[in-house]
């Protein structure tokens, strides 16, 4: 996001969406509600920006079933809470719009999900970010460690310079849920690449050994799947000091889909692609063909991950022919692997043998 | 019965009656320990019943089964009944004295039809534990009640008494008891729960006499109770004379012999029913016999002659003598409302429907079927369902897979009904209950054991015809309970949720909240019936009112049509918007001009009904658009209803007078003048309980 939205276009923008359905009633019609299809079958890559977007579909959410006339009965009383909270300059997670709801009587949400989804398509329809009305995500941002320096302004306002080598514990520099401009700055750095890392116990395995600083590196903790802060940080890394990013994730369906949300854009959050994807990012392990090549110790794939692999054959973001090779040797194979049974060769073989085997192969090694 | 009476009467001179009963255990339903107590409750019960029945009274009905000797299964069997209660000297009779009574010239339905009678248990008792029934009965008019044991001497085959006397009989609360009678019987036998057990024959026999308050004490000493739901007792049955059709030659031969009949004549227009004096003249041409004849001339070939001729082997004019049906006043259906009384008060659910076909003949014996319901509650979705047989009011235990009623279930596809079955065939699945009862004058079983119904072309018609009318039923509520659904739902988008989203976006928009009579009418697009079906306290009647609301663009007109209880008796009140019968037991309302977003309502009352008589009325619609909340008349189903309406009307009124056209269509004849003056029943239809070895009483 270039840049954000003052109150008063935030709410222009909402208008439209109210004023569609009271234009509606007011032609004697059932109130609507237009938003784009959100499934991957109304994803396409879009070249410019080198991402994927949803596509030209729309639905029409109309009152004509009793769910749906909710549902734009709840995306009033949203909008109305967040005219709200833009006047009185709060903001408040999602979560605790999910208890506020409470009170909106037949508006109120059946489950947290609900409340989540219905932010994301006022989102898409405004034009807007969750940050311009002014929702956090539940979820905490990642952690990050290596030799890079940035500047956060801190709740008092006042801009701090950290360091995430030098100047953070163990546990790294905590990412914040709002990564834009007017709260962080990327200052420098001097590392070579960054690594984006999917559990925390191989996270603390690779600064146990150092390997930040033997490799040059910027180590990043996804947290299973990505929140929206932590992709974002990636992206503006990646795109405002020109950094190679690659990604070490478990070898099974569900780490697939956590690389394509990263690097092509997550189908939740097509509308906002570009803001969060990192099209240079590089899927490092493990692949299919680690679980052969290095006998790692593995399970056999439930129902649930072969249909995860299945619909991940028609998913446009797996088109290309290596991840076509890599879900049908998986699917044949009948097998997935954690990051962590790499310890079954010792506690150093993923910083003294894998990754530097794996990462030669990409040619920062 | 007169199956085991004559092999009875045959077999009873040459061995002694143990001897005969342990060869006949099986059929006399003696032949396990379990299966003998639950025959030992069944004909204390069905005595009880029929004893009360006959004497207008309110069942009420007490079993206790105690286990006197766990080793050796000695049990102890209490019966107490509020009855009219046995005078003194019938005691002996009722309980033990073995004659034999001559039964088959009264036919009517009768539960006694099945099983040996109480002196079985007596002798069942003194054969397996050498001890007497107590028997304790009180009539209304002495101020004690007569007590007695019962037993049997089985060498000379005759029944015995001792420690008889007269006492004051107390009920428990110390007040004096009016009437009835109390069985205390101890037997070798053995108590079992589940599907074949004492408990299961009380629950069934509790659903087809709803009149009745029965209270079981188990061995446990748990109580199980079931109650009174009705105060109308069963209509009292008529007897009627054997139809032609249904003869045997043996009945023929006894009744010839056993006639005091002045000639033939007078024998056939006497004896049996649906001879007309037409039909008398064309049986005795037909089977070449003199209408003049004596009796006791009538011999061997007459017989034979004569049955040839009822069963239309021999024609007259090139053609079977045509008979008019038998009368169907002779049947004691429990009539539709009572056995969904019953039905609810046993079994736990949320939909139950009854029907009553109307009577029909086979083989010249009146027949009628009756078919319920029940679906949903509490009962296994996963099992199949319960199949409650019922063979004139007595419930069948046994044999469920070899009986006719169980067949005719299992040949409907009851897959287009709701309810899961395999390949459309075989017992349902479900959670569900099927209840069939077959009231009939002459109850065909497959065995002497009596469980099982013996096919029947015609039987089996009419059970089918029933399900299928009741799988109809089933499917409408199914369907309507999801269109409920789905109209609540669309009411509460247009009542409340739709006026919150126009209210909501004026105020955000800060602009005048709009009208919303136009998105109201897009949104719901439909005609729509709401209706309810509520009980008054006040007026003790049953309200009924239906709404319609028209929420189409356009002037819609309909007849709406209501079922209600006509055949129960019930009558339509305070029906202010008119209407028309259309049917037995359907109403409609002609409705010309429904405007747009109006709604119009019917509203009546139904009197004639108990509480809970009548608690979901059907609301059926003529028209072109479809009404959400009503189901398009299926013509079908009027046609139904008016044939069997006409049928009704056939069976009630027409036979007298098409017998006296028919008599006054033939030219005067002499002897059957004279025939008619001296019309007087010779054997008359003998009355009261009777047993196995009692006749009457």
């Amino acid at each position: 996001m270039s840049r954000m939205r003052t109150p008063e276009e935030t709410k222009t923008a909402m208008h439209e969406v109210v004023e569609e359905m009271y234009d509606r009633i007011v032609k004697g019609e059932p109130p609507t509600m237009t938003l784009p299809v959100r499934t991957k079958n109304n994803i396409g890559f879009d070249k410019k920006l080198g991402v994927y977007k949803y596509g030209k579909k729309k639905s029409v959410r109309d009152a004509t079933s009793l769910g749906s006339a909710k549902q734009l009965l709840r995306a009033l009383h949203v909008v109305e809470f967040i005219e709200e909270m833009l006047d009185a300059g709060k903001s408040s997670t999602l979560r605790e719009m999910y208890y506020i709801s409470e009170a909106w009587g037949m508006g109120k949400f059946g489950s947290q999900n609900e409340s989540n989804n219905l932010a994301e398509d006022l989102e898409i329809v405004t034009k807007c970010l969750r940050e311009d009305f002014k929702l956090r995500p539940e979820e905490d941002g990642a952690r990050m460690i290596g030799n890079l320096t940035l500047r956060e302004r801190n709740r008092r306002g006042e801009w701090m310079r950290i360091n995430a080598r030098d100047d953070v514990g163990d546990s790294g520099y905590g990412v914040p849920y709002n990564v834009e401009l007017e709260k962080i700055e990327l200052l420098e750095h001097d590392i070579d690449f960054i690594m984006a890392i999917e559990t925390g116990g191989m996270f603390d395995r690779l600064i146990e050994n150092g390997f930040d600083e033997a490799y040059r590196c910027g180590l990043l903790h996804l947290k299973g799947q990505p929140a929206r802060s932590t992709r974002r940080i990636m992206k503006r890394m990646s795109e405002e000091w020109d950094l190679p990013v690659v990604v070490f994730l478990d070898g099974d369906p569900w780490s697939f889909r956590i690389f394509a949300s990263i690097a092509y854009g997550a189908i939740k959050t097509a509308h906002i692609s570009e803001y969060l994807a990192t099209p240079s990012a590089t899927y490092l392990g493990i692949t299919a063909d680690d679980i052969v090549a290095y006998d790692l110790p593995s399970d056999d794939l439930s129902k649930k991950d072969i249909e995860a692999l299945n619909a991940e054959l028609s998913d446009p973001r797996f088109a290309d022919s290596w991840w076509q090779e890599q879900i049908n040797m998986m699917l044949e194979l009948n097998k997935k692997a954690e990051q962590q049974s790499l310890a079954k060769y010792g506690l150093d073989f993923v910083t003294e043998t894998y990754l530097p085997e794996k990462l030669a192969e990409l040619g920062l090694a | 019965m007169s199956g085991i009476a004559q092999k009875l009467a045959s077999n009873q001179k040459q061995v002694a009656i143990s001897e005969f009963f342990e060869k006949n255990k099986h059929f006399l339903g003696f032949d396990s320990l379990a299966r003998s107590l639950i025959t030992a409750v069944k004909e204390a019960v069905d005595n009880a019943l029929d004893a009360c029945e006959e004497a207008r009274i309110l069942p009420t009905i007490k079993i206790q089964i105690t286990k006197l000797d766990t080793k050796k299964d000695i049990i102890r069997l209490v019966v107490e009944d509020n009855g009219p209660g046995i005078p003194q000297k019938s005691i002996e009779k009722v309980f033990g004295q073995l004659l034999f009574g001559s039964r088959f010239h009264a036919i009517r339905q009768s539960r006694g039809q099945q099983g040996i009678g109480i002196t079985g248990v007596v002798m069942y008792c003194q054969l397996t534990t050498g001890r007497t029934t107590h028997v304790r009965s009180k009539i209304a008019t002495e101020p004690t009640a007569a007590y007695v044991d019962i037993g049997l001497d089985t060498r000379k085959n005759k029944a015995t008494k001792a420690n008889a006397g007269r006492e004051i009989w107390y009920h428990e609360d110390g007040t004096g008891k009016e009437h009835g009678t109390e069985i205390t019987a101890e037997m070798k036998a053995k108590y079992q729960k589940g599907r074949q057990s004492v408990w299961q024959y009380l629950r069934m026999t509790s659903i087809v006499n709803p009149h009745a308050e029965i209270t079981f004490v188990d061995p446990e000493g748990e109580t199980h109770h079931w109650t009174r739901v009705t105060e109308r007792l069963p209509t009292k049955v008529e007897s009627i004379k054997p139809h032609p059709h249904g003869i045997e030659l043996g009945q023929l031969q006894r009744m010839v012999a056993e006639s005091k009949d002045l000639n033939l004549n007078h024998f056939l227009l006497n004896n049996f029913s649906g001879v007309t004096n037409r039909a008398r003249k064309e049986l005795c041409q037909a089977a070449e016999l003199e209408g003049t004849r004596k009796m006791k001339t009538i011999k061997g070939d007459d017989v034979r002659a004569l049955l040839e001729a009822f069963q239309g082997e021999r024609h007259f004019n090139a053609l079977p003598v045509k008979l008019l049906k038998p009368p169907t006043n002779c049947l004691s259906p429990i009539e539709e409302m009572l056995i969904k009384k019953g039905l609810s008060k046993t079994i736990d659910s949320r939909f139950a429907t009854t029907l009553t076909r109307v009577p029909s003949v086979t083989q010249g014996n009146p027949f009628q079927v009756e078919v319920g319901l029940i679906f949903g509650g509490t009962m296994a979705s996963d099992k199949p369902v319960e199949i409650l047989r019922f063979a004139n009011r007595v419930p069948l235990m046994y044999q469920q897979g070899g009986c006719l009623l169980t067949k005719a279930i299992e040949s409907v596809d009851w897959r287009q009904y709701g309810l899961e079955q395999a390949g459309g065939k075989g017992v349902p699945k479900g959670p569900a209950a099927i209840l069939v009862h077959l009231a009939s004058t002459n109850v065909q079983f497959t065995s002497e054991a009596k469980e099982a119904l013996a096919d029947n072309a015609e039987v089996m018609e009419e059970a089918r015809k029933a399900m299928l009318e009741m799988g109809r039923g089933l499917r409408k509520h199914l369907e309507k309970k999801k269109k409920m659904a789905k109209t609540k739902e669309k009411f509460e988008l247009i009542n409340d949720i739709l006026p919150a989203i126009a209210e909501k976006s004026a105020q955000i928009l800060e602009r005048p909240i709009p009208e919303l009579s136009g998105s109201i009418t897009k949104i719901m697009s439909a005609v729509i019936s709401e209706s309810t079906t509520e009980w008054n306290k006040e007026t003790k009647q049953t309200d009924v009112e239906i709404v319609l609301f028209n929420y189409t663009s356009r002037v819609r007109a309909y007849t709406i049509l209501a079922t209600w209880p006509e055949k129960s008796g019930a009558t339509m009140e305070n029906n202010e918007t008119g209407g028309r019968k259309e049917a037995l037991g359907v109403w409609a309302w002609k409705l010309d001009s429904l405007q747009p977003g109006e709604k119009t309502t019917i509203s009546y009352s139904l009197g004639g009904l108990e509480r809970g008589d009548w608690t979901d009325t059907e609301i059926l619609f003529r028209g072109s658009q479809d009404v959400i909340g009503a189901t398009k008349m299926d013509e079908k189903f009027l046609q139904e209803i008016r044939r069997q309406e006409q049928i009704m009307d056939e069976n009630g009124a027409t036979t007298p007078q098409e017998t006296k056209n028919e008599e006054a269509a033939e030219p005067p004849e002499k002897k059957a003048e004279s025939v008619e003056e001296k019309i007087e029943p010779t054997v008359a239809p003998p009355e009261g309980q009777r047993t196995l070895f009692g006749g009457d009483v």
